[in-house]
């Protein structure tokens, strides 16, 4: 009985888990303003360590001795509640992630004469792991027993249901901070946080549900296995290929519901000061700021699994074809934790690489992004997966037993994909356009227009004319 | 301003690819890309200011012409080594930030009536627009091209007559009067 067995795994893999995404997380931070500064043909932090590789620690011992001021008016308890739930969401959120793939271990145990083996057996693995086959006879009294766990913190099998639930509570945090704050600023922030959130989270979970129903299954963990195999024998059967034009919608999403740039209306600096952490100092502060990278960590995991095959990296499977997601050696288990790790900082790269390459969208920019593309496109897309993997179906047998895709169908749904972009573009252009938003609209009274302020008694007569105008400008948009 | 006057613009329309945006899209992050690798590979536009300084540089690749730049003043002295100031208050009256204060008193040598008993100006408040050097009529007070100045209090940076006396031993050598 070694000490594996006595802790079960997901507590050490949490243990890990968070040491690293924490860590990285104050890294993100020094990547982010590295990428800021080479965009902007700078160098960056370099003076604290070499390469400025110390530069987040001095800046967490800075938020840590910053005064801890909490302003006047502020609701006492969520103005704390709301930086320590926003980070307790997102770590929360990472329990699921896929990092290693399946974990088979062989062991052995010795069991009294006349106790019942089977139940000797499963009271000696760990909490999360399953026994595969029947215990074996090594010898009078030992028996060989092997188990498998996910290498996960929580392996749940609605893992994406479970993730798009607690990731959709970061918004309150953004929402009761910037209430909380007595600030004018801060609460715009957060009611824009709260319109966004509502747009986005739409688009985004019909994406999800597009790989859900090319799937079958809501287990992260086997979403990722399901792509580990090869189309043709070269192509990774990764979600991506056959799916495009959901990934750039999923991507453009997660954008959003990180409330990163070019969506980071929440807390544009420009307009809003701070947005929602304007009153925030000290370590609430950086407890909010944290909370943006460790999301920003959490939404590129799960692109990761959805679309670029988890841990999967062509050559690195485990020993069992039919079952690749199995391996039993700890080598290829970090491997796999590895290449996740690394797909998901190319993610991140991204959106840093977006941060310092788009404006921001004006906020009806935004909405009309989601409303009068995203949603009906990503509908379509559902619709238009769901009826390519019924023909699909239809033609293979197996699939619906493996349910993996296979070459000709990610083929079709990348066609269909491809077919509805150049369908939406023509559309784009026959469809009348939007409505001309934030023009200046002269509504009689205002101080754009010369009709005189009306005296006591001709209120009525103003407002009757004021009301027709208006329905006469709605009429025309 | 009157309906007449205001013109409003339409929005051109925009192309297929505009309106698409993700081409546009790539295209600017391409770009930032560009930046990157340059930036990467050695080309980045930083001068590593307390080890590199913009007046060692050739002004056309980004350095600094110090003859023409307005820095920390300095009082000067004449040939005996005495304060060159009449305490005219001409400085001080030309200066649009009011940041010299000057005291007089009576001279104690026999070519002038006047001298500063005390002259401080503060650093801090002063915009270094030089007018205090043209409106004096004996070339009294100076800027020097010393930018980088520091001091721990407010206080500190008020500077008084020895301290700009002191500036004017410790760059006469570079900028003769
Ligand atoms: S440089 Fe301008 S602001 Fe400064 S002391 Fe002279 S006159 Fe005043
Ligand atoms: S520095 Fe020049 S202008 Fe100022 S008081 Fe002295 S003599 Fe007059």
């Amino acid at each position: 009985m070694d000490w594996l067995s006595v802790i079960p795994p997901f507590v050490y893999i949490a243990l890990v888990a968070f040491g690293v995404v924490l860590v990285t997380v104050a890294y993100l931070i020094l990547l982010e303003r590295k990428v800021a500064s080479w965009t902007q043909d700078r160098i960056g932090p370099n003076r604290v360590g070499p390469w400025g590789l110390l530069q987040p620690l001095a800046d967490g011992l800075k938020m840590f001795f910053k005064e801890d001021y909490r302003p006047g008016g502020t609701d006492k308890v969520l103005f704390t509640t709301a930086p320590a739930a926003m980070m307790l969401v997102v770590i929360v959120a990472m329990a699921v992630i896929p990092w290693g793939g399946v974990h088979r271990v062989e062991t052995q145990i010795s069991v009294a004469a006349g106790q019942d083996v089977l139940a000797a057996a499963i009271a000696s693995i760990p909490m999360n792991a399953d026994l595969v086959g029947e215990p074996r006879v090594v010898e009078a009294g030992t028996y060989g027993i092997m188990y498998e766990y996910a290498f996960q913190i929580a392996d749940l099998s609605i893992g994406l249901l479970f993730l798009v639930a607690v990731l959709s509570l970061a918004v309150y945090g953004v929402v009761v901070g910037g209430w909380a704050s007595n600030n004018k600023y801060s609460f715009i922030g957060g009611l824009r946080a709260t319109a966004q959130m509502i747009s986005y989270e739409i688009p985004l979970g019909l994406c999800l549900l597009t790989i859900v129903v090319m799937t079958g299954t809501l287990d992260l963990g086997q979403i990722v296995e399901k792509q580990a195999h090869y189309w043709g024998g070269v192509i990774p059967a990764w979600n991506v290929f056959a799916q495009p034009l959901a990934f750039l919608m999923f991507l453009t999403c997660i954008h959003a519901e990180a409330n990163r740039s070019p969506f980071d209306l929440a807390e544009a600096e420009q307009e809003l000061v701070g947005g929602y952490h304007t009153e925030y100092t000290s370590m609430r502060l950086g407890l909010l700021l944290l909370s943006e990278y460790a999301e920003m960590i959490v939404t590129s995991s799960v692109c990761v699994a959805l679309f670029f095959g988890g841990w999967h990296l062509p050559g690195l499977l485990g020993p069992d074809a039919q079952h690749p997601a199995v391996t039993s050696s700890w080598v290829v288990v970090l491997l796999r934790c590895a290449v996740y790790f690394i797909k998901v900082l190319v993610v991140i790269f991204v959106f840093m690489w977006v941060r310092w390459s788009m404006p921001r969208f004006r906020f009806d920019q935004l909405m009309m992004l989601a409303w009068r593309s995203f949603i009906p496109l990503s509908l379509v897309v559902l619709l238009a997966t769901a009826i390519a993997l019924y023909f699909a179906v239809a033609q293979d047998e197996s699939f619906r037993s493996l349910r993996r895709i296979d070459g000709y169908t990610a083929l079709l749904l990348f066609g269909v994909n491809i077919g509805l972009l150049l369908g939406a573009m023509v559309l784009s252009r026959v469809l009348p356009p939007p409505p001309l938003t934030n023009r200046r609209i002269g509504i009689p009274g205002s101080r754009f227009s010369h009709t005189p302020v009306p005296a006591a008694g001709e209120v009525e007569a103003v407002v009757q004319t004021k009301r027709e105008f208006l329905v006469g400008v709605s009429n025309q948009l | 301003m009157k309906d007449t006057e205001i013109i409003e613009l339409q929005e051109p329309r925009l192309s297929v690819a505009d309106q698409f945006y993700v081409p546009q899209m790539l295209v600017g992050m391409g770009t930032t890309l560009k930046h990157m690798f340059m930036t990467l590979t050695g080309k980045d536009r930083v001068i590593q200011y307390p080890e590199e300084k913009r007046e060692d540089i050739p002004v056309v690749e980004g350095g600094m012409n110090l003859r023409t730049y307005r820095g920390v003043h300095r009082l000067n002295k004449d040939e005996g080594g005495r304060v060159k100031c009449v305490a005219c208050f001409m400085c001080s009256t030309a200066c649009p930030a009011h940041c010299i204060h000057i005291e007089a008193g009576e001279s104690p040598w026999a070519d002038r009536e006047k001298y500063p008993i005390q002259f401080d100006i503060d650093e801090l408040r002063c915009i270094y627009c030089g007018m205090c050097e043209e409106a004096c009529p004996v070339d009294a007070i100076e800027l020097t091209h010393e930018y980088d100045i520091v001091g721990l209090t407010r206080q500190e940076m008020i500077f008084d007559k020895e301290k700009l006396l002191k500036m004017y031993d410790q760059t006469v050598e570079k900028e003769p009067m």
